[in-house]
């Protein structure tokens, strides 16, 4: 291992090393809650300083025999996963304790973490999985985490059957490919993605496409999403549904661009597909929720039909603006889910928990308005700009299919109106009763809200302009 | 840079209430401040700069996204300054009018600052995405205002007018974006005529845009968020919703989609102008059948928002010079009249017109200035809105002369149904014993409304103070159409 190589895996050896710190302080230390949060938070940000600090330096390179790689677009995601399990930590941080499993709990973040960091990175097919496993393996245990609650273990265990099939189905499809071309790496497989496709190559594509719509809840594979996101642990929820879900995005990115450019025509209609079913799926079940986490799952679930739209325009005149879509959408939709989540925590649940909140807690409600707009994609929040982003691109496309995608994000956006509207009216319309929450949760939690519920509202000064360098130097 | 701190001005004034205590005197004075500071600003661009205004003066240019070459792009032309003004006047006379909102004033008046933040920002947009985020900016608090201070019926209209006009202007977003696409930039100074696309793509592009803007009018018949709306909103709030907002999708008409897109709109403008007549006579019908003051006032100006239509539609100097007046004198006429009507609802404890009578003895002021209100709408000569009634109907006759005709029959019904309404409520025998105890409008409310009276006869008479600005604008969007 060379001194380069060692830099480029910096972000990864720092969440190793304090994986490993914050499981001893388990081990070693009995009243060890805030010792392990604070290790882990501090953690957590040494990695997103060092991938800042490799993507301001330029850093890229290909390690490893060429299995590893760092450029912008790598760099770029282990922010958005960092900056999210950093949320997580602090939002994790009191509960956790309270349970006293703290440093297990923040150990399987960190786990996560690293799985998702090392996923972008990978160019290589069994690598990929590797990492996938790496990162989803942790995240059964912490959906399953709360065992105070019954439906904690039982989204657990519908997560943990599903993902494995997902798992295998993947595996299988790559197996299929690496059949056919005689070689896991991205660059000889796009060697044999390139002309008349054989059948088995397509069979192994779409197995691998199914798997990675498990992993992303894309409907019709989406069936875990609600159960696991209500019994998760809130920060659960919250760092799942962003943080490894953005990676993924981005490894599917990385296989699609890199391995089988060729075969475009091809994969592109299946997500076209995906796409529409997805967002529909989402919207129309999210819309019948009376519970804010599981409306925020299905939510997540047409978020991901919404990205797989800017899948579905990687073609014609429409591939720059549909990868730049992506890196902007995944950080537009990280910022505001995240926020959403955290503000469960603090109100709760049921929706009518939030009667009234503006009377009781402005600030709160504020930042929770904020959010929903937000996943609304009212301007100038961030989720306007990645839908921005997804209709240039798909108007850019110059195929009639993805008009219709872009069509039916147009309806669909106005489809979630209500549901996410619906908490506005809850809190700013409504009298508060006996059941409006209190404040509760500490004080770092509210902070991030806060912190959160500013970058999505300077999203476009601050965060367009970063993805629009990057996107530039990256894949497309 | 001025004209970004005219635009920034309420957003810091929204932020200062926040923070302010939560004393009512306070916060009246305070709120009353903070409006005026915009309205002398824009006072000070009038007189300062009124001869060269032009297309867009005092304007700014900063790149947003470089690989969109979308931009902030602000300037104040002659099109819009008109309505630039009336948002800020608009703004100081919600304020004044407000006193029938006791509840979270702070909040309040909050939200009336950051609708007028949007507000401003379209009238002074020259980039098509910036145009549609300061659209979209005036939403949520206009859903706020109507939804949290409203009447009992005001939650299922806040939503339903939320969802109509997202959706309009997301399909007006989706035309946008195809035009900056094909037209590489959305900077407007540089679309003029069609930013080189085809006819065929002109149209492809207008159709989405029209759409868009014709909801947020609302034309005829895609109005049915707008009754519910009127009726519950507070009387502040309905100055700037019938004031202001609709004039986003009018304004939006003659200073984007037909100046950027001639051939684009040309095969729908008969339609736009059918679409006037249709806002004008089923205005007037529908206006005359309610028994609900405030339910009359509002058809009335949807109404009258049909010559907007109509002069936009025309083609011509005289019918958008029309057209860009009348957007004014609307906004002054409806206000006076939404206020007027909470100032007598305030009084007498009702709004239906059957329960009322013979106000005018009890309350000269409130009475005459509600006659005055209504002669307006029926287009007084004298009055602001005559002038610009008959130019869009001069304009339109000479493109579309039947729905020219159609346009002035619809002039007659309107003077039908506000003269029976005066008759019903002002004059006649006092209605109830208890209305012989009721007293004119106080000082406060003289003061919302003295001054939108004295608009109204000084614009009537002196129509050149604002026609001057808008002209050369009005003939460079006429050299761009190629029309006379």
């Amino acid at each position: 291992v060379t001194g380069q190589a060692f830099i480029a895996l910096l972000p990864e050896l720092i969440s190793t090393g304090f994986l490993i710190l914050v499981l001893m302080v388990g081990v070693y230390s009995d009243s060890n809650a805030g010792v392990a949060a604070s290790l882990a938070t501090i953690g957590t940000l040494a990695v997103f300083g060092s991938a800042a600090v490799l993507l301001a330096t330029g850093f890229s390179g290909s390690y490893f025999g060429g299995g590893f790689v760092v450029d912008g677009f790598a760099l770029y995601f282990k922010l958005i996963v960092a900056g999210s399990a950093f949320f997580a930590v602090l939002a994790a941080a009191r509960w956790s304790g309270q349970t006293g499993d703290a440093p297990e709990y923040l150990t399987l973040i960190l786990s996560v973490l690293l799985g998702s960091t090392l996923l972008v990175s990978m160019r290589d097919l069994f690598g990929i999985f590797l990492a996938i496993e790496l990162a989803t393996i942790p995240s059964y245990a912490m959906v399953a985490f709360d065992r105070s609650r019954r439906e904690s273990a039982e989204g657990g265990m519908k997560y943990l059957i599903t993902g494995v099939i997902a798992s295998s189905v993947l595996l299988y499809g790559i197996v299929l490919i690496y059949g056919v071309s005689g070689s896991a790496m991205l660059q000889d497989v796009a060697d044999t993605f390139s002309g008349t496709l054989t059948p088995v190559a397509v069979l192994g594509l779409v197995l691998m496409i199914s798997g990675f719509a498990f992993k992303l809840s894309a409907a019709p594979f989406h069936f875990w999403t609600p159960d696991a996101y209500q019994g998760a642990p809130t920060s659960a929820a919250a760092f799942l549904s962003v943080g490894p879900k953005a990676a993924t995005f981005a490894i599917l990115l990385r296989i699609l661009l890199e391995g089988m450019p060729d075969a475009a025509p091809t994969w592109t209609a299946v997500m076209a597909f995906l796409a529409i079913i997805t967002m529909f799926v989402g919207n129309l079940f999210a819309l019948r929720q009376r519970n804010v986490r599981r409306m925020l799952a299905y939510s997540s679930v047409a978020h991901s039909g919404y990205i797989l739209a800017a899948f579905a325009a990687i073609q014609g005149g429409g591939v720059v603006f549909a990868v730049q879509a992506v890196l902007i959408y995944t950080a537009a939709y990280a910022v505001m889910n995240m926020g959403a989540f955290l503000v469960i925590d603090l109100v709760g649940e049921e929706t009518k928990s939030y009667n009234g909140l503006v009377r009781r807690n402005p600030g709160v409600a504020a930042s929770m308005a904020l959010f929903m707009a937000a996943l609304v994609g009212i301007p100038p929040l961030s989720g306007f700009f990645g839908k921005l982003w997804i209709i240039i691109a798909g108007a850019q496309s110059g195929s009639i299919l993805v008009y219709i995608v872009v069509g039916a994000l147009v309806v669909n956006t106005v489809i979630s109106v209500p549901y996410y509207f619906g908490i506005i009216r809850n809190m700013i319309l409504e009298e508060p009763t006996t059941e409006t929450a209190r404040a509760k949760g500490s004080g770092a939690l509210r902070i991030c809200v806060y912190v959160l519920a500013v970058l999505t509202t300077l999203f476009g000064l601050l965060i367009i302009p970063l993805s629009a360098l990057v996107g530039a130097s990256g894949l497309a | 840079v001025i004209t970004t701190l005219i635009i920034l001005i309420p957003l810091l004034g929204a932020i200062l209430m926040l923070l302010l205590p939560d004393e009512e005197r306070l916060l009246r004075y305070a709120a009353l401040g903070i409006s005026a500071v915009p309205l002398v600003l824009a006072l000070y661009v009038y007189f300062a700069f009124r001869d060269d205004l032009g297309v867009a003066a005092l304007s700014q240019d900063v790149t947003w996204i470089r690989s969109l070459n979308i931009g902030y792009r602000v300037g104040l032309g002659g099109l819009g300054f008109g309505m630039f003004f009336l948002s800020t006047f608009l703004t100081v006379i919600a304020v004044l009018a407000s006193r029938d909102v006791q509840r979270n004033l702070k909040q309040y008046f909050a939200a009336i600052f950051v609708a007028e933040v949007g507000m401003l920002g379209v009238f002074a947009a020259q980039d098509l995405i910036l145009f549609y985020v300061f659209f979209e900016i005036t939403l949520i608090p206009m859903y706020l205002l109507v939804g949290v201070w409203g009447d009992e019926n005001r939650r299922p209209a806040a939503i339903k007018f939320f969802i109509y006009t997202f959706f309009g202007s997301t399909v007006m977003l989706a035309g946008f974006l195809a035009f900056g696409i094909l037209a590489d930039t959305y900077a407007m100074n540089d679309l003029g005529g069609g930013g080189g696309l085809s006819r065929t793509a002109q149209i492809a592009v207008a159709a989405p845009i029209l759409f868009g803007l014709l909801v947020k009018v609302p034309a005829v018949p895609l109005h049915s968020w707008l009754l519910d709306v009127y009726v519950s909103s507070p009387t502040s709030t309905n100055v700037l919703l019938s004031g202001v907002l609709p004039k986003l999708g009018t304004y939006g008409l003659i200073a984007v989609a037909v100046p950027l897109l001639p051939q684009g709109v040309e095969p729908f403008l008969p339609y736009v102008a059918a679409f006037g007549v249709i806002n004008i006579i089923y205005g007037a019908f529908v206006a005359f059948l309610q028994p609900d003051l405030k339910a009359l006032v509002a058809y009335s100006s949807i109404g009258t928002l049909g010559f907007i239509l109509l002069g936009a539609a025309s083609g011509n100097a005289v019918g958008l010079n029309g057209a860009v007046f009348q957007q004014v004198a609307h906004g002054l006429y409806s206000a006076l009249l939404f206020i007027l009507v909470g100032v007598i609802a305030a009084r007498t404890g009702t709004r239906r017109i059957s329960e009322l009578g013979g106000l005018g003895a009890r309350m000269p002021w409130a009475g005459g200035l509600l006659a005055l209100g209504a002669l307006a709408a029926m287009g007084l000569p004298g009055l602001a809105v005559f002038i610009s009634e008959f130019m869009s109907i001069m304009g339109v006759y000479a493109t579309f002369p039947v729905q020219g005709v159609l346009a002035a029959l619809g002039i007659i019904l309107s003077a039908m149904y506000l003269l029976y309404m005066l008759a019903r409520v002002i004059f006649g025998p006092i209605e109830r014993p208890a209305y012989e105890e009721i007293g004119d409008a106080g000082p406060a409310e003289m003061a919302s409304v003295v001054p939108l009276a004295v608009l109204l006869v000084v614009l009537g008479v002196f129509p050149a103070l604002l026609m001057s600005i808008q002209r050369p604008a009005v003939d460079a969007v006429i050299t761009v159409i190629g029309g006379s």
